[in-house]
């Protein structure tokens, strides 16, 4: 598609400087909490103390009487009026959970809320939310999904026995056949706890009444505008032509930011319903028990094996606690079935089994998160293989090569049915291992651990499938599919160039990226580009920023649209310069003649063809605005491998990375620098998943975890520096672009694990439970210690 | 305690004059009562420090501090660190040139330690500069090219003093 008649192709590829990052440099950016408006009022809500009761008596009359109050809500005021939560039906088995926005007779975990309160302000809302009383019966609680599962257990939801929310068997190849003729099968379980996105700015939203000529307006600080704008009017009985969605300046997202959740639907419902504009922050304290967790995997997986170290046969039993309510829209699948359709990863695995379990609990709903499923799917798989590389007396390393899926076999369909093409899983380990210096490092681990100490080094190789179209679903199995997003391209008639896209940036400079694509193939100068991604009242359509697409999508709809814009500008520039357009070339924001003996700048061009257009031809002046849907069908796989070096202290149980080398595939890059931040703030947030982070909650289900001070998110102090190098294949998609913003976190895990145990086996010891807490390495060392940890 | 209390303080060279709440954070005066919303909430509670600032020449967490407790002294935020000419602080410079900022909300803390720290030792080591913005949180970036940005930021600083 692209011309040699272009000839600045030079912008991708480049670290553009981030124009849409100066008023965050200033201070002047808007968040949402930034977003005032005349008569606005303040929302608070009322939450659970309880992870499991009957709602007795709720009496709101002391906090109606506080003078400054508004109104007082609860789940009886809603019933009726709006249409609560279902999850998606899915084609396998569970139930079905009903969430109703504020809860109705029961509430099902610590934090639900049960009341909202309007007030002219925050602290007079707060003090209000303190004046209700609510009586709660208590009711037996569920805390975890082996113990959920079981029969008898008390259910979360009438309508799912078992507690189950998802349960999925699947099965490829024979795989009984394949344990009974191995030469070795190992066998471990690999737990993770449950984690939070901790986006450094909570949800919130404003909801404003006829702002335009919209009856709703709503500013809120999410991943995906057009998909809110469904489902607000959905469930709010309104037609989508009146709402407009605004994702303003967004302080992380993470996939936490892409579910649907009651709050900010309440505070639509309020706006409509008071015909004022009103607004609701979350606050950390909600933020750590409101908006979605993630993770929280038991997993017992086995693997069968010839007298090489060759896999024959992948096995798996996966348990998934995923809280209280099956997220909405999502529905209780994601983690499940990611987990147990993506644990081939990068792997040739002929015969496949496993059997996944989305087990409700009394605990907070688990939602997307960065590389759902993959960290806990890869990690499980890759100390299997170190186990199973000790017992075969191989190399970790060499076990990899023998299994990894290798270009020459290309294009290649695994036993989970997805087909690995243009990608390269062997040069990011070649890659991996020869900056790492790893038989170095080998040497130096023994020469450590003669002197007494214990080092441990994980390798770590991952598949990363990204920017997923009409055939590939998200969640494998999930019925929601998105797969088609648009970009409009309009000149402006000064002649500067407007990208419009519903694909709103949490800090991936998607913008930058987009004037970056769109400067190559159009060769109109970067400074000459103006891109928005975050508003439904501009943007065509699209499904937003999530799963590792927008790069992909973005990117492919520009080019696809550039190629008819390009078009229409030649054809007039060919009429006002009496020039066939094959003759014509379109660089710098000018139009010149191939001979360059002619110009001919853009803004003149647009400005003619707008406000002169008489002599224009109708036929050949078609309007310089195009929109364009790119699919890009199979999505494509990304890859890494990466190596982690740890040192553990035997005496605390401490663990240190000393030294981490990733080796990346994500195609061709657009931005590298942009690029680079993103794999490495994925390592970073791997690096507190593998180590730090988790929420932990108590046999009553109350959480024990609410602020920072008890969640240990990594500081400067425990990320360490990362050593990052590129061994990228270009992807299928237009562009040869693929998505970055997950797969790195997916090796973290698995290559600090991998070390982390490989310094326990040292000393005959191993760890089974992550976060590798210092009591859990403790413990894995053989260190008798009280039931505490 | 009374419920309300004048304060005069300097914000960013201005000096105002204003009634608060005294059970105000500095945090939400600046923000609800001065417009000045650059200043950011990660927590409210101390520990991620998206609300540092500058209080007399050391860095506070606005969140943890009463607005009456800032009366009659020097405020500077993010909004201020611009010098009279509208030309960024090599921090400002620096944190932009090297991506430091990806969605930009622990950014103004970071800004606030970070030149506290180049305040008090102008060529930090990687170690130093890590263990000085321990009790910044950043979720997005990993820290590598915010510690980068104030190498580059010591550098400049340093380059600009030698004239
Ligand atoms: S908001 Fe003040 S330290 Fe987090
Ligand atoms: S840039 Fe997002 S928290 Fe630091």
């Amino acid at each position: 598609m692209s011309g040699t008649r272009f000839v600045n192709e030079r912008m991708v590829g480049s670290s553009v400087l981030p124009e849409e990052a100066i008023p965050l440099v200033e201070g002047e950016a808007r968040f949402l909490n930034d977003i005032s408006f005349a008569g606005m009022f303040h929302v608070a809500f009322l939450r659970s103390q309880h992870a499991h009761a009957r709602l007795a008596r709720i009496d709101t009359s002391r906090a109606r009487a506080l003078p400054g109050v508004v109104t007082v809500l609860t789940g009886a005021d809603l019933l009726g009026k709006v249409e609560p939560f279902t999850s998606m039906p899915n084609r396998f088995s569970g139930g079905q959970s009903t969430q109703h926005w504020l809860a109705v007779e029961k509430v099902r975990f610590c934090g639900e809320a049960i009341c909202t309160v309007v007030a002219e302000s925050r602290a007079l809302a707060e003090d209000a939310i303190e004046l209700i009383e609510v009586d709660y019966d208590p009711l037996p609680v569920v805390t975890n999904a082996r113990d959920g599962e079981r029969d008898g257990s008390p259910l979360v939801h009438d309508t799912c026995p078992n507690n189950y929310l998802i349960r999925r068997d699947y099965q490829s190849g024979d795989v009984d056949a394949a344990f009974a003729n191995a030469h070795l099968v190992v066998k471990r379980r690999f737990q993770l706890g449950r984690k939070q996105a901790l986006c450094m700015e909570g949800r919130g939203c404003v909801a404003a009444w006829r702002d335009g000529s919209f009856k709703l307006s709503m500013w809120m600080s999410h991943q995906l505008p057009y998909v809110v704008r469904h489902y607000l009017a959905k469930h709010l009985g309104l037609s989508e032509t009146d709402i407009r969605v605004v994702a303003p300046q967004t302080g992380g997202g993470f996939g936490q930011k892409a579910s649907i959740y009651p709050e900010e639907f309440v505070c639509a419902f309020l706006a409509l319903q008071l015909r004022r504009p009103v607004k609701w922050v979350e606050d950390r304290l909600e933020n750590m028990v409101a908006s979605t967790h993630a993770r929280e995997h038991d997993i017992e997986v086995a693997l069968a094996l010839d007298a090489e170290g060759h896999i024959l046969a992948l096995q798996s039993d996966i348990w998934t606690d995923v809280g209280a309510y099956s997220t909405y829209l999502w529905s209780a699948g994601m983690e499940p079935l990611q987990t147990g359709g993506l644990m081939p990863g990068p792997y040739q695995v002929k015969a496949l089994r496993y059997t996944t379990r989305g087990v409700a609990t009394n605990k907070t709903p688990v939602g997307p998160y960065r590389a759902v499923g993959r960290p806990s799917a890869s990690a499980s798989l890759e100390l299997l293989l170190d186990q199973a590389a000790a017992e075969l007396g191989i190399d970790p390393v060499e076990i990899r090569r023998r299994n990894i899926i290798p270009q020459s076999a290309m294009p290649f369909r695994n036993g989970n049915n997805l087909v690995h093409d243009h990608v390269g899983y062997m040069p990011c380990l070649d890659m991996a291992l020869a900056k790492s210096g790893y038989p170095v490092l080998r040497k130096e681990q023994q020469a450590m651990l003669a002197k007494g100490k214990l080092r441990g080094i994980g390798v770590a190789c991952f598949a990363e499938l990204t920017g997923l179209g009409t055939s590939t679903a998200v969640g494998p199995g999930t019925l929601l599919q998105p797969g088609r997003d648009a970009v409009t391209l309009r000149l402006e008639t000064s002649g500067k160039l407007t990208i419009a896209a519903a694909l709103p940036s949490q800090g991936q400079r998607i913008a930058t990226a987009m004037r970056q694509v769109a400067a190559d193939e159009l060769g109109i100068r970067l400074d000459d580009i103006a891109c928005l991604t975050n508003d439904t009242g501009m943007a065509p359509y699209g499904f937003g920023t999530f799963a590792s697409r927008t790069a992909v999508f973005g990117s492919g709809a520009v080019i696809q649209a550039a190629g008819e814009l390009r078009r229409r500008i030649l054809a007039v520039a060919a009429h006002i310069m009496q020039t066939p357009s094959e003759e014509l070339m379109l660089a710098d924001s000018v139009v010149e003649t191939v001979d360059r003996t002619r110009s001919l700048p853009l803004r003149q061009l647009a400005e003619h063809s707008f406000f002169s257009a008489k002599d224009i031809p109708s036929e050949i002046n078609q309007g310089f605005e195009v929109t364009a849907f790119y699919d890009p069908k199979h999505g494509s796989f990304a890859a890494g491998a990466h190596v982690v070096v740890v040192d553990v202290d035997e005496e605390t149980g401490h663990v240190e990375i000393v030294r981490y080398v990733a080796a990346e595939d994500v195609g061709r890059i657009i931005n590298p620098a942009v690029v680079e931040g993103q794999i490495i703030g994925g390592i970073a947030q791997g690096v507190g998943e593998a180590l730090y982070e988790q929420l932990i909650y108590d046999e009553n289900g109350q959480p024990r975890t609410v602020t920072l001070a008890d969640y240990l998110v990594p500081s400067a102090l425990e990320v360490p520096h990362i050593e990052l190098h590129h061994a990228n294949t270009p992807s299928g998609a237009l562009g040869g672009f693929k998505g970055c913003g997950e797969g790195s976190i997916i090796g973290a895990l698995a290559g600090i694990s991998c070390a982390v145990a490989d310094a326990l086996r040292q000393r005959g010891g191993d760890i089974f439970h992550f976060p590798a807490t210092p009591e859990r390495v403790l413990r894995g060392l053989g260190v008798a210690l009280d039931d505490a940890a | 305690m009374p419920e309300q209390q004048t304060i005069t303080l300097t914000v960013n060279g201005r000096v105002h004059t204003k009634d608060v709440a005294t059970r105000t954070s500095l945090a939400d005066f600046l923000r609800d009562q001065l417009h000045l919303t650059g200043t950011h909430l990660g927590c409210e509670h101390g520990v991620c420090g998206a609300c540092t600032v500058t209080v007399d020449g050391r860095s506070a967490r606005a969140c943890l501090m009463l607005a009456v407790q800032a009366d009659g002294r020097e405020v500077v935020t993010i909004e201020g660190l611009k010098d009279p000419a509208g030309v960024w602080h090599p921090v400002q410079k620096a944190f932009f040139e090297n991506f430091a900022i990806q969605c930009g909300f622990c950014t103004p803390g970071f800004f606030a330690t970070a030149i506290e720290l180049l305040g008090q030792n102008p060529d930090p080591t990687e170690a130093e500069i890590r263990e000085y913005l321990s009790g910044n949180i950043c979720r997005c970036s990993g820290y590598q090219a915010i510690v980068e940005a104030v190498r580059a930021a010591a550098a400049a600083m340093q380059d600009h003093q030698r004239g």
